[in-house]
């Protein structure tokens, strides 16, 4: 009864948003300040020509953009940046998705000890990983270059061979994503039901076709999910191993859309330009967010 | 025939498991070897194991500071957005109130954002606020980060509505019923959430190497890339023995904490 007597003097409603909004706002409150409004600002910037120190800064309109679209350094960014995302891709979401399905249909023993161990590397930072490979794959003297000689193979110069440094510094970044996608995709493999595997497997079904007809149709919400997490996260992890190695490097070959706009930004004091290229990379990722949100955030519910 | 298959399929998996960890137990090796051994026995445990790499660490870098500075940092980024993301989460799981689906997205959508659209405008806030070359300055862009929000709000859907509602009737307050209620039954997302973030942070690269210039500030991400040449060089034992230290406290609390973070990170990609 009192419940209801109050509801007529107090508009619980109103009463409840000002609690609600309560709780969020110290979230509210930095996403502000460090989120929306330099995403505002950003887009403010990329209208002009400025150099950080400049007092002025000169409206240029829309010239950045134009500037950018005529540059041909950015469809080389751009096309590294396809293939970090390619070799990311089929290291991190392939591969991961091959070796859980084996774990959890096919030999089944051993999940638990499997997680913990892949997992491992991911909590590494990606500073140590860039130096630990540098030594690893070092052309001359490194293990790998050891176990190559021995087999009469000398290993390139990785770090000055075009193509090959992408694959090298994304092949970096796998070491400390890999883990932390294994476990996310056993987790959506997990749901499958054993007994369609189980049914598949009795009809003689080969390996592949229970895979690609029945696995990854019915993972699709959580594949997607780490299709998307390896793009948008995997392109700003190699940052580092492309900052710490190559700085981009030889003759931009290794840069990528996040790394050009950082020496737009801090090495050239483009500060326009990189703000035009920034908007535009997001521009790129926004896509693929209405692709989570129409999939992944409408996707399975288990619970609740 | 089955077996025979099984052990296959174990054998690519323990190739995997090699490549993946072969690497920490290299480091760990070679940071007790002495240079000249690193590179005559580069595979081998080391044969005359030396401390001298550490010492050298210690006697080239106010190691101390720059540990002291990794931990207040992590340890300040942690508890903000542990507290705040719990709460947060508590706000979207058991109010409604207008507005709360929209917010809820845009927040959600802050983990697209790559950095680099946020970083320039960041950096002259830091500056004006007059935060270079000092680990505030690292901190506070730091905190505007939504995964522990996502996190927590999963683990808390799963808690029974009827349990809070009759609370509710009860005349429970909300920061007793997050408390006594809820926080025992999240407990797992909330502290895998705490842990990364702390690791996150400790291991965080891209934003300390903007805002510090002097040693005596670094963090030990950015300490280890003072030991960096591309041709291993003569530095190469001691870098070793920075990157050991680097990375031991991470995997400590993961090795603590696996239970809870597996848990946690496996449920997250199934349920939006």
């Amino acid at each position: 009864m009192k419940e209801i007597e109050k509801k007529q003097i107090w508009p619980i409603v109103n009463r409840n948003t000002l609690i609600a909004y309560g709780l969020i706002l110290p979230s509210l409150l930095v996403f502000s300040v460090f989120m929306f409004y330099p995403l505002l600002y950003t887009i403010y910037l990329s209208l002009f020509d400025w150099n950080m120190i400049k007092p002025v800064k000169t409206f240029v309109g829309l010239q950045n953009y134009f500037v950018l679209l005529q540059d041909p350094l950015t469809y080389t960014v751009l096309k590294n940046t396809l293939a970090y995302i390619a070799i990311l891709l089929l290291f991190n979401l392939a591969a991961p998705y091959v070796l859980v399905f084996v774990l959890s249909f096919v030999i089944k023993r051993g999940q638990g000890f499997y997680k913990s161990a892949f997992f491992l590397p991911s909590v590494i930072s990606l500073v140590v990983g860039s130096i630990l490979y540098l030594w690893i794959l070092n052309p001359v003297s490194g293990p790998v270059a050891i176990i190559a000689k021995f087999f009469g193979i000398t290993l390139p110069i990785w770090s000055k061979t075009q193509g090959l440094v992408i694959a090298v510094l994304s092949l970096i970044t796998t070491w400390k994503v890999f883990g932390y996608n294994f476990i996310v995709l056993l987790g959506g493999v997990g749901g499958v039901p054993q007994e369609v595997i189980e049914a598949a497997r009795l009809d003689n079904v080969p390996l592949h076709r229970i895979f690609f007809d029945i696995v990854v149709p019915m993972s699709s919400a959580t594949g997607i999910y780490v299709f998307i997490m390896t793009i948008v996260q995997g392109l700003q992890y190699v940052f580092t191993p492309i900052k710490v190695i190559t700085q981009g490097g030889p003759d931009n070959a290794s840069s990528n859309a996040i790394y050009n706009v950082y020496q737009e930004a801090f090495t050239l004091y483009h500060t326009g330009y990189a703000s035009a290229f920034a908007i535009v990379t997001m521009a790129l990722f926004v896509l693929l967010l209405v692709l989570e949100f129409k999939y992944v955030e409408k996707g399975i519910h288990y619970e609740n | 025939m089955r077996i025979d298959k099984e052990t296959k399929w174990h054998i690519l998996l323990g190739c995997a498991l090699i490549l993946s960890l072969s690497p920490i137990v290299f480091a760990l090796s070679s940071s007790f070897k002495e240079l000249s051994e690193a590179y005559s026995n580069v595979f081998g445990l080391p044969q005359h194991p030396t401390i001298g790499n550490y010492i050298q660490v210690f006697s080239r870098l106010p190691l101390l500071q720059i540990t002291t500075n990794t931990l207040l940092i992590a340890a300040a980024v942690t508890v903000f957005k542990t507290v705040t993301s719990t709460l947060a989460a508590y706000a979207f799981v058991y109010f409604n109130f207008k507005g709360k689906n929209v917010l809820y997205f845009i927040l959600i959508s802050t983990i697209f954002i790559p950095f680099t659209v946020t970083m320039i405008p960041n950096y002259l806030t830091i500056s004006q606020l007059g935060f270079r070359n000092n680990i505030l300055g690292v901190i506070l862009p730091q905190l505007s980060d939504a995964t522990g929000i996502f996190l927590i709000r999963q683990a808390m859907r799963t808690v029974p509505r009827s349990l809070i509602e009759a609370a509710r009737l009860d005349k429970i307050g909300h920061m007793r019923i997050l408390g006594d209620i809820v926080f025992p039954l999240v407990k797992p997302a909330v502290v895998s959430s705490g842990i990364m973030f702390f690791i996150n942070s400790w291991n965080e690269y891209v934003w300390p190497v903007l805002i510090l210039k002097d040693k005596a500030n670094f963090t030990l991400p950015l300490a280890l890339q003072l030991f960096i040449s591309s041709e291993g060089g003569t530095d190469f034992t001691i870098a070793m023995a920075v990157s050991v230290i680097t990375m031991i406290i991470p995997l400590l609390l993961y090795i603590i904490f696996q239970r809870y973070i597996i848990s946690t990170f496996t449920s997250s990609g199934i349920k939006g």
